[in-house]
């Protein structure tokens, strides 16, 4: 009876006029309302106390109690739901209330269980609100009535109505969430996952089924692609996705009352939210399923159609059944996301797509994209170290990012892969240059312009300048591919003579549009103007002068060409002293590429190297045939088996090679004749030219020959002096073997190991102890020791061994023209006391301006000065050098 | 059959060697090529040509190769030049040209 206390409260005015009947009807009337109400919500669907319900409703109305009446009967409606309803409903739930808490990954509930559960609850549920709908019917009907009899108008009839109805669905709506348990959202979650698991399943069984048929339907899926979606084409593959439709019809059915069902409770964002999710996840798990490891395929377009096959009919059958799908199609041109710049409007058998349809697809395939995107670009590593053959997952990735735009990330994951995994002490040069080139090449795939690939190149070109052996290991990979790589991984080693050849095309290519440019071309060329991505570093100027260009950024590490060209022609001249033929083909076509991308000027004293080589060639056959008259000694020489047929020349323009390290040798006196011979015909020839030999240089092929067998090497003349010693004479001392060929006696040991590693000779102590005794070893023994191939040939190349060169190499080079300023820094020092590195540069090149002019970088001069320090002459604190007090 | 077996380590020890390793030795060395490398120069008193003061071994600022297509000519007062710059000087002189050494009247050594 309180409401009775508001409610006179509220009608103070009317309450004047009232006497003590009218009174007594009211609150009579108030009685028998409140007590039909209660019977009735309580009856369950027993309709008995109707008339006399409605006829109190009716009285109450007169005496304008109407809202009191609408107000009262809601609120008993609210009691009764939360009492029978909602509680009833959460119950069904109570068992999944731990198991939530729990975990959720790990799904250990029954989900066939949860969905009959689901369904069994909501139908309960919506039995329980019809109920209540048709009371709530049942007052508007009396106070309709009312109404009509009152007015004779029915225009606010309508209206009245669903006011009130609204108002039920709201009031039902809070009492649900208000009672909402907390893991009901994963009971939904559940649910959709299960149902969604069970039509992909059914789904790729069709598909299995139909494979044939499948073909045709992915081409149907690409012409449609193409063309604007006309209903026309839809009966061609109708019949495909028909069969389709039913089997899953049933299911989505199914999925569409539970859907429909939470949305008439007021879980239309829930149930969203759920399937949402659920649907997200099948994705992710479908698209990591199928892009796995392997990146060797494209998976994106498999991915799309999976996205097309699954969740897109699913939500296509759903919205059609809950029925949002059709009112929306015709302001569909307008209304379309501007995202959809290519409207991928394959809706197999589904007619013009709906707007939320279209959404949706885009919200999935934006899903997808991101996905991929970020599964590619955690592996980018490994996709960059397998780069020929991973380029379908790059041509993914690079439609990802478009989609997306998130190239930020591939930078800073892939940087800090690099940093992690390939700039560290254990990688060889080697590998990090390949990744580099690899790298170079990936990501110009992705990004033409390049930008990215600056900020990605920059740590590794950082930690290459860092590495002593970068020059080396560039200009052996420039030179030949095969045995750049220790490791013998050839097909990679070449890539960088490919990309010289490859630049020679374009070379030529980028000449033909010099020649075709005109003010039309320009103006083509203004058009295609694109600005630069957000990322792009403005320091770094604009894109056209970004070309990315393989050779440039390799030779960018190094710093300058020239030291480049400086390696590689010392790296030249070794290979072409080691040549026992003439044989520079490989060598000249390096070169002509060379020379067109590093200019003929800085390629000059190469040319002449190889020139000196054919050059050679022809003199060397013009000599030889032109010595008929033998010397007086020439019999004497035929005896030995020694004849100017053996001898080639390889004659060198000194000036134009790298410093020859040269060794004085006597070689066996026949020999010696022979040169000299040589020599003669030489001056002959080439009068007033005269030949100075280098003897410990160039290779000699000999044959040893045992009494069971004959070994072939291929040695340096040195060895083949040590072993023709032992030709007159079995054993040796070093001692007398050193003065007999003319070295030193520490060069003889080091040299002669060649020769007891091979097991031709045996060393022994002899009685003085510095004093080692060479003796020829039984051909037997030896090949029971040390397991030499006891086969008749054996080729090998010792030069390359122990480090013996036959060219001083760069950073002997330096050194020695380094030595001139030794004075120079030392004087400087001694003037300035203590001074740091750039001063000492600039001081240098101010100053030394005559010959020879100091013409050395930073790092060079650092280098020098660090040697200096380890031989004690400077001290380094600071950063500033001292000279040492000695 | 016990000295047999030690025979060969013993050698090896290098003390003595036992006849019977020397016995097979070697037949004879066959060399089979020689490839020899040297490098040319030119026959010349000086190193540097005093015209354009470059190397007799290098070539002449006009010329890429050196050698056979930038020779040197000795004059009769035996100074020699680079070909290519003393025909330059001789022909910029006229009517009579002289060694730009020597001053003497410049004739090409027949």
């Amino acid at each position: 009876m309180t409401m009775d206390a508001t409610s006179s409260v509220c009608n103070l005015a009317i309450l004047e006029s009232l006497d003590e009947n009218l009174i007594g009807e009211i609150l009579e009337s108030w009685n028998g309302f409140c007590f039909t109400t209660e019977s009735l919500l309580k009856g369950n669907g027993d309709l008995s106390f109707g008339s006399e319900f409605e006829s109190h409703a009716q009285t109450l109305c007169k005496h304008g109690l109407e809202s009191l009446v609408q107000e009262h009967f809601l609120r008993s409606l609210e009691n009764t739901f939360e009492k029978n309803g909602a509680s009833k409903f959460w119950r069904h739930f109570d068992p999944y209330s731990n198991v939530a808490v729990l975990d959720i990954d790990k799904d250990p509930i029954d989900e066939v269980e949860v969905q009959h559960v689901l369904c069994k609850a909501l139908e309960e549920l919506s039995l329980e609100k019809e109920y209540q709908e048709k009371y709530l019917l049942m007052l508007v009907h009396a106070l309709q009535s009312f109404k009509d009899k009152e007015s004779e108008g029915r225009q606010s009839s309508e209206a009245e109505r669903v006011r009130l109805f609204s108002k039920y669905q709201l009031i039902m709506a809070s009492v649900l969430m208000a009672t909402l348990p907390r893991h009901f959202p994963d009971v939904l979650h559940w649910y959709f996952k299960g149902k969604l698991e069970e039509l992909s399943s059914i789904m790729s069984r069709v598909c299995e089924d139909d494979n044939e048929s499948q073909d045709k339907d992915d081409m149907d899926l690409d012409e449609r692609s193409k063309l604007p979606c006309r209903t026309g084409d839809m009966d061609i593959d109708g019949c495909h996705h028909q069969r389709r439709f039913l089997e899953n019809h049933k299911l989505v059915k199914n999925i569409g009352m539970v859907v429909r069902d939470l949305r008439s409770l007021g879980f239309t964002s829930m149930a969203e939210d759920a399937y949402a999710s659920a649907i997200f996840m099948l994705l992710k798990a479908k698209v990591h399923d199928l892009a796995g490891d392997d990146f060797r395929s494209s998976v994106l377009e498999s991915i799309k159609g999976w996205i097309q096959a699954v969740p897109l009919q699913f939500l296509y059958a759903l919205l059609a059944y809950l029925g949002d799908s059709v009112n929306y199609d015709s302001p569909l041109s307008g209304l379309r996301s501007p995202l959809a710049s290519y409207p991928s409007s394959c809706y197999p058998g589904m007619g013009v797509p709906s707007e939320g349809l279209v959404r949706w697809q885009l919200r999935l395939e934006y899903f997808a994209y991101e996905t991929l995107q970020d599964l590619r670009i955690a592996k980018l590593f490994e996709i960059v170290v397998d780069y020929p053959d991973s380029s379908p997952a790059i041509e993914d990735l690079k439609q990802c990012l478009e989609y997306t735009g998130q190239h930020s990330k591939l930078v800073d994951s892939f940087i800090s892969a690099l940093r992690y995994r390939l700039l560290t002490a254990g990688a060889s040069t080697y590998d990090i240059l390949h990744q580099y080139i690899s790298t170079i090449k990936a990501l110009r795939t992705i990004d033409p312009a390049g930008i990215f690939l600056e900020a990605v190149g920059e740590p590794i070109r950082e930690y290459l300048k860092g590495r002593k052996d970068t020059i080396k290991c560039i200009v052996t990979m420039l030179t030949d591919g095969t045995s750049g790589d220790p490791n013998g991984a050839g097909s990679t080693g070449d890539s960088l003579l490919e990309e010289l050849n490859r630049e020679e095309e374009n070379q030529e290519n980028t000449d033909d549009d010099d020649i075709n440019t005109d003010d039309k071309q320009a103006w083509i060329n203004a058009q295609r103007w694109e600005p630069d991505p957000a990322e792009a570093d403005p320091l770094k100027g604009s894109r056209h002068r970004r070309k990315v260009d393989i050779l440039g950024m390799i030779v960018g590490i190094i710093g300058s060409k020239d030291q480049l060209v400086n390696e590689y022609r010392v790296m030249l001249a070794e290979k072409l002293l080691n040549k026992s033929d003439y044989d520079i083909d490989s060598e000249i076509r390096t070169l002509e590429l060379l020379k067109i991308h590093f200019g003929e000027s800085s390629m000059q004293r190469c040319e002449i190297m190889l020139n000196d080589l054919i050059d050679s060639k022809r003199t060397n056959t013009n000599i030889k045939a032109t010595i008929n008259q033998p010397s007086q000694s020439g019999a004497e020489l035929r005896d030995q088996g020694v004849s100017l047929d053996i001898l080639n020349a390889t004659i060198i323009s000194s000036n134009f090679w790298p410093p020859i390290q040269d060794e004085a040798l006597n070689i066996p006196g026949p020999m010696e004749q022979l040169l000299s011979d040589y020599g003669k015909r030489f001056t002959e020839i080439k009068t007033p030219r005269k030949l100075l030999w280098k003897k410990s240089l160039g290779t000699v092929k000999l044959e040893l020959q045992f009494e069971d067998r004959a070994l072939q090497f291929t040695v340096t003349p040195i060895h083949a002096s040590i072993i023709m010693q032992f030709q007159d004479q079995p054993s040796w001392t070093s001692k007398n073997l050193a003065a007999a060929i003319g070295i030193p006696v520490d060069v003889l040991n080091r040299r002669i190991i060649f020769w007891i590693s091979k097991g031709i000779l045996a060393d022994s102590l002899g009685v003085d102890t510095n004093d080692h005794t060479y003796t020829m070893v039984d051909a037997m023994v030896d090949a029971g020791k040390t397991g030499v191939n006891s086969g008749s040939c054996e080729e090998l190349l010792v030069g390359d061994e122990d480090g013996e060169r036959s060219v001083a190499s760069v950073e002997d080079q330096l050194r020695k023209e380094m030595t001139v300023y030794e004075k120079f820094i030392t004087g400087m020092l001694t003037n300035f006391g203590s001074t740091a590195l750039d001063r000492i540069h600039n001081t240098l090149k101010m100053f030394c301006v005559a010959d020879p002019p100091y013409d050395k970088s930073l790092q060079q001069l650092q280098s020098f000065l660090s040697g200096l320090v380890a031989e004690e002459k400077l001290e380094l604190r600071d950063g500033m050098y001292i000279l040492k007090k000695s | 059959m016990i000295y047999y077996l030690f025979d060969i380590p013993f050698s090896l020890l290098g003390n003595q060697f036992s006849l019977n390793l020397l016995s097979c030795q070697l037949l004879l060395d066959q060399l089979t090529e020689w490839h020899a490398v040297a490098s040319w120069t030119w026959d010349a008193q000086d190193e540097t040509c005093g015209i354009c003061r470059m190397a007799f071994d290098g070539c002449c600022p006009d010329c890429k190769l050196p050698g056979d297509d930038c020779p040197l000519i000795w004059g009769a007062c035996n100074h020699a030049f680079h070909l290519h710059c003393i025909l330059k000087w001789v022909n910029s002189q006229t009517p009579q040209a002289h060694c730009p050494m020597c001053r003497r009247e410049w004739q090409f050594k027949g």
